[in-house]
């Protein structure tokens, strides 16, 4: 299986090196790219002394746009699984194996769940709260028994691929409506365990009041991805 | 209405209507966007001219006077046009987006360094508009 690690990235510098060189010992054979989102501490810079592919924004498009340009490098080159790795230190390399199993195996999309890894960090009771809300919301809204629709280790076969590169990905906020998008265009979903860690990181994409807004905006996204019309899903 | 009136505003209007014509002549307004304000100007001047429109449109709404339904009507179009605006907004960054990861993409194939300077300035600024949330 050919597969591509994409790492988005928004100034990770600090940590872009072990998280790297933690995942060449563990996967020597993948590719990886790291996707820029025009950080200001020379993430680039870093990854690309680190010898992996960079990709690099001009302006900061966010996450879900950042990863979903990582998707494209992907799909162009042809490769069989893409696998979206967080580049803060929280995803364990080991935990690619199963994913990469997974869609070797048939499924379109195999997610990484904290839930099903005993012991896995889980955040505080706000993030718990809200990943118990978005897996139910998500598990009404497709019959899928998903657990942690919101993590970012994602192994994407190449319907998913071509799926998530195409202006039907909800790029704004790619969690558990990603996950609808995906099954409602009739992929096959499936998890694995995922050992979550502990940021690095002082920062975090959800400080502040952040998460609130988060939230209501994912509640509509994935109200939008279930009722979106049908066709625009299959297109 | 007074005819010191009706001239007050027809002038105005007219003033409105050719700023908005110079625009388009200068390029400074794209001739799509520019029907809207045109349209509005002209539904003005209808209005100026015959007041016994508004008169009789007030009647069928059933408002008491003639200033709220024209107050109301303005509020209406407003919306419709700041609507008509968020939609394009919505192209213009789904635009913007794939246009950015494009040239990301081809930088990459090319094997080119983005340049760390030009768009880097304008950054801060764009960041304090929405900062998204992710
Ligand atoms: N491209 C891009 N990547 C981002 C952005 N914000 C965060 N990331 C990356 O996405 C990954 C996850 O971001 P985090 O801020 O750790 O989000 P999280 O893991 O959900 O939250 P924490 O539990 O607080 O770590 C990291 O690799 C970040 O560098 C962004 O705006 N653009
Ligand atoms: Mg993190």
């Amino acid at each position: 299986m050919r597969t591509l690690i994409v790492i988005p990235c928004r100034d990770e510098a600090r940590n872009l090196p072990d998280v790297v060189g933690e995942l060449r010992s563990v996967r020597p054979e993948d590719d990886i790219a790291v996707v820029d989102d025009a950080s200001r501490d020379g993430s680039a810079e870093v990854a690309a002394r680190l010898g992996c592919d960079v990709v690099r924004l001009p302006l900061h498009l966010g996450y879900g746009a950042a990863v979903q340009a990582g998707i494209k490098l992907g799909q162009r080159g042809g490769y069989d699984v893409v696998v979206t790795f967080d580049g803060d230190g929280q995803h364990d390399p080991a935990d690619v194996a199963p994913l990469v199993a997974a869609v070797a195996g048939g499924a379109d999309l195999a997610l990484g769940s904290r839930f099903q890894a005993p012991g896995a960090y889980q955040g505080g009771p706000l993030r718990i709260a809200g990943r118990r809300l978005f897996a139910a919301l998500c598990g009404a809204l497709t019959g899928l028994a998903l657990d942690d629709p919101t993590s970012g280790l994602k192994a994407l076969g190449p319907r998913a691929q071509a799926l998530f590169a195409s202006s039907r990905f909800p790029d704004r906020f790619p969690d558990a409506d990603a996950l609808v998008v995906a099954h409602r265009a009739g992929l096959l979903l499936t998890q694995r365990p995922a050992r979550m860690r502990a940021s690095r990181n002082v920062h975090s994409m959800h400080d502040g009041l952040r998460p609130f807004a988060y939230a209501a905006n994912m509640v509509l996204s994935l109200l939008v991805a279930a009722l979106g019309r049908a066709r625009d899903l299959r297109e | 209405m007074p005819l010191r009136q009706q001239v007050v505003f027809l002038a105005l209007t007219g003033l409105l209507l050719l700023v908005i014509l110079e625009l388009v002549r200068r390029r400074r307004l794209r001739v799509e966007y520019s029907w809207v304000w045109l349209a509005s100007g002209a539904s003005i001047v209808l209005l100026i001219l015959r007041y016994d429109l508004l008169l009789a449109l007030t009647e069928t709404v059933g408002a008491v006077v003639p200033t709220s339904t024209l107050f109301f009507l303005c509020i209406l179009f407003l919306a419709a046009l700041c609507l008509d605006f968020s939609v394009r907004l919505t192209t213009l960054t789904r635009q913007v987006k794939d246009l950015a990861q494009e040239l990301a993409l081809l930088r990459h194939s090319r094997g080119e360094p983005a340049p760390p300077t030009a768009l880097r300035a304008g950054e801060r600024e764009h960041e304090r508009g929405d900062d998204r949330f992710r």
